[in-house]
């Protein structure tokens, strides 16, 4: 039991067109980057179905998938593999192109999808708790992102005074 | 007793650079076990008596004195 069995999980349910494109982010995502970072939980960003004669987005198909293979809830996250795990929107335009510029790692064979360095570093800075922007430090600390791209992501996004303040609060 | 600071952080940077440079499927088997210690911890401390934090016991005796 392992994050390595929670991927090849949901790419089993990528193949079987429970989801369509994901990507993982959070702390998980950053340990692709940086030195492992301690966490309880996975987030998996999906694009979510509307359920039929619905307007609002519901995770329901991607729960009922799982029950029925024997995964359990737990609160707001469903446990696979021993890793309580929470499907998330893309709930803004960041994320929604953190999504679409996901990359691919390779696994010891199983590919995973995973929001690039520079965009999970601007969502931390969005997010704006002390834990985020801790891990952008992190970041710069370990030369894993392009300042240059971070930058063109916030501006593009209207985050630019959000970089200001920070660059102010720790760079400078 | 002069504590030499700069390598200390030196090698702490070091070791996370290392750390970092893992195999993906090795960093993800750390995430597994630091996941494991976590809830470890915390299983260990709600299972004994309710304990205050010590900067509560602190402030607590502290206070009434003038």
């Amino acid at each position: 039991m392992g994050i390595k069995e929670v991927i090849e999980t949901i790419n089993r349910m990528q193949v079987a067109g429970v989801i369509e494109r994901y990507a993982i982010g959070g702390a998980v995502a950053a340990t692709f980057y940086l030195e492992p970072v301690a966490t309880l939980d996975v987030d998996v960003f999906v694009e979510f179905h509307t359920e039929p004669g619905s307007q609002m987005i519901s995770p329901e198909h991607i729960f009922r998938y799982l029950r029925d293979r024997g995964c359990e809830m737990e609160g707001e996250h469903v446990v696979i593999a021993g890793w309580p795990i929470q499907f998330l929107p893309a709930s803004s335009a960041l994320v929604q192109e953190a999504l679409a510029k996901a990359v691919e790692k390779d696994v010891d064979g199983t590919p995973a999808r995973v929001f690039t360095a520079e965009h999970l570093a601007a969502i931390a800075l969005e997010t704006g708790r002390a834990k985020d922007k801790a891990r952008v430090l992190q970041f710069i600390e370990a030369d894993a992102i392009d300042l240059d791209r971070v930058q063109e992501i916030l501006t593009r996004h209207g985050l630019a005074g959000a970089w200001e303040q920070f660059e102010r609060q720790f760079l400078k | 007793m002069k504590l030499a600071l700069t390598p200390i952080i030196e090698s702490k940077r070091t070791f996370r650079r290392r750390a970092a440079a893992r195999p993906l499927a090795e960093k993800l088997r750390m995430l597994d076990a630091l996941r494991e210690r976590t809830l470890a911890i915390r299983r260990a401390s709600n299972s004994g008596p309710a304990k205050k934090d010590v900067t509560h016991q602190k402030y607590d005796a502290g206070k009434g004195k003038k």
